[in-house]
């Protein structure tokens, strides 16, 4: 399966398919050059981030150049990008959402 | 690429790349009225006033009705206006001719009535058409062309696809010497430095932030408001800065001119070619008409959806999700999706595109179907009590 990497100083790819635990993803350039291979560290799932590298907390996870948010927690490389370690920097989405969205995608914690 | 395009030229020196009579019925009272004028009338559109037959607190709307009068689209425009309301039809018809352009107005209950006034209303739109046809097309400049960029039904392929290759197309066209403007300021939100960077001056990016923080008012955004649907989560976005960069993609990366209001006493419209921020709603077929007054030719639409028309400014739909590939769609980003096209090999398929609709092609949707030209403004009283309207 493929990600992309919209941007060269990205620190997250964007997948373009599901994929498994330990499943091999390839990183995608924009221009379609295959960059990196990555293995995910849990379940991901298309339109979902994988990192593209170890992300210390309190770090901004960039992606298409701009920052969309900040670690709350180290992020090792291959892991899931999403709710349950990245926090809005403007407006945040309530708690018990947050909540909702890990159980509703069986986001390994 | 071309340098130049086939437009319709207009005595006040803007391009049309359509050739329109609009009938405008300026009270409510007058649609069936402009509706049945407009049958007889191959190529003409009707403008509504839906709201009421008041001129106090719709301003801001006539306003929108008068600066798409003058939209390069438009020949010559007919207003038709019952009496009995407080809204002269010279409002609009006066500022129309002034640009040059032939206006006539037709009073239903000075005119001996409904029956009368559809028959006088058939014989002066005659004359405007024969007028618009008298019209050939000629080398008109890049410079004249304005293009509106607005998203709608957004989904994941929209930030990955079809917003980033918009934005590519509007770099592209903005290097040709295009002008072209987006708006939905609320759904920037989170996106504001990023924004204020673009300006070309810190005036603009202050406008830009105070203009955003208005529309947040506006709409009621505060700490602990849903800003993002849970399937939008679940689909991958993270945060709401994340869900408005998306957004922000369909944008480019050009300097940004400057961010246009559009209220009841303002209707700020590009100056020199290149990026503008506006204060065109997010509400589709209001922004339709908002593009229109600023005066937009055509609207480059990112759709996750399907949806989304209007009879004076075409509408060139882009989408990146294969479910909505139809006959509807008229430029399929889906390769993008499946690694097997790029966004530069995209934007530059929608460039070819604007180029062709403005120089005749007709869009995939192009007189199919029916769109109803909507006219949104803001409710002037609220946004007095909620401290935001501008003096």
């Amino acid at each position: 399966m493929k990600a992309i990497k919209l941007a060269s100083n990205d620190n997250v790819a964007t997948l373009l398919g599901d994929v498994e635990k330990h499943e091999v993803v390839e990183i995608i350039s924009a221009d379609n050059e295959v960059i990196a291979e990555i293995k995910a560290l849990q379940k991901i799932t298309f339109g979902n981030k994988i990192a593209l590298c170890d992300i210390a907390n309190g770090e901004q996870i960039l992606k298409a150049g701009h920052s969309i948010g900040k670690s709350i927690t180290e992020i090792p490389l291959g892991q899931l990008v999403h709710v349950q370690n990245v926090r809005s920097e403007r407006l945040d989405i309530p708690e018990a959402i947050i909540e909702e969205i890990i159980k509703q995608m069986g986001i390994e914690k | 690429m071309t340098a130049t395009f086939k437009g319709y030229p207009r005595p006040n020196g803007t391009f049309g790349i359509r050739n329109h009579v609009m009938i405008v019925a300026i009270d409510e009272c007058c649609e069936g009225i402009a509706r049945n004028i407009s049958k007889e009338i191959e190529g003409s559109v009707v403008v509504t006033n839906h709201y009421t037959c008041m001129y106090g607190g719709n301003e801001e709307m006539i306003d929108t009705i008068i600066h798409t009068g003058i939209n390069p689209n438009i020949a010559g425009v007919l207003v038709i206006a019952m009496g009995c309301g407080s809204i002269d039809p010279e409002l609009v018809a006066g500022p129309v001719r002034a640009e040059g352009l032939p206006a006539h107005t037709l009073t239903v209950i000075k005119n001996k009535g409904t029956i009368e006034t559809i028959k006088d209303g058939i014989e002066l739109a005659k004359q405007l058409k024969a007028h618009a046809d008298s019209i050939e097309r000629v080398d008109a400049p890049v410079s004249a062309l304005r293009i509106g960029i607005k998203c709608g039904g957004s989904d994941t392929s929209s930030g990955l696809a079809s917003n980033p290759s918009v934005g590519a197309a509007s770099d592209k066209l903005i290097d040709l010497g295009a002008t072209t403007m987006a708006g939905e300021l609320l759904e920037l939100l989170g996106c504001e430095d990023i924004l204020k960077a673009r300006s070309v001056s810190p005036e603009v990016g202050d406008k830009i932030e105070r203009l955003i923080a208005e529309d947040l008012k506006r709409w009621h955004v505060i700490e602990g408001t849903e800003t993002m649907s849970i399937g939008n989560s679940v689909g991958g976005l993270t945060t709401i800065d994340e869900k408005s960069q998306g957004a922000m993609h369909k944008t480019g990366s050009r300097p940004i001119q400057d961010c246009l209001r559009i209220s009841h006493i303002h209707r700020e419209k590009p100056t020199t070619p290149g990026f503008y921020l506006t204060e065109t709603t997010m509400l589709c077929g209001g922004s339709a008409m908002h593009f229109a007054s600023l005066g937009a030719q055509l609207i480059l639409w990112t759709a996750g959806a399907a949806g989304f028309n209007n009879s004076i400014v075409p509408v060139i739909r882009v989408s990146g999700n294969s479910s909505l590939i139809t006959a509807d769609m008229d430029i399929n980003a889906c390769g993008i999706m499946d690694a097997t096209d790029t966004i530069d090999n995209v934007s530059n398929k929608i460039v070819e595109r604007v180029f062709a609709v403005a120089n005749g092609d007709k869009t995939n949707l192009e007189g199919v179907g029916y769109a109803y030209a909507s006219l949104y403004q803001k409710d002037q009283r609220l946004e007095h009590v909620i401290g935001i309207c501008p003096q």
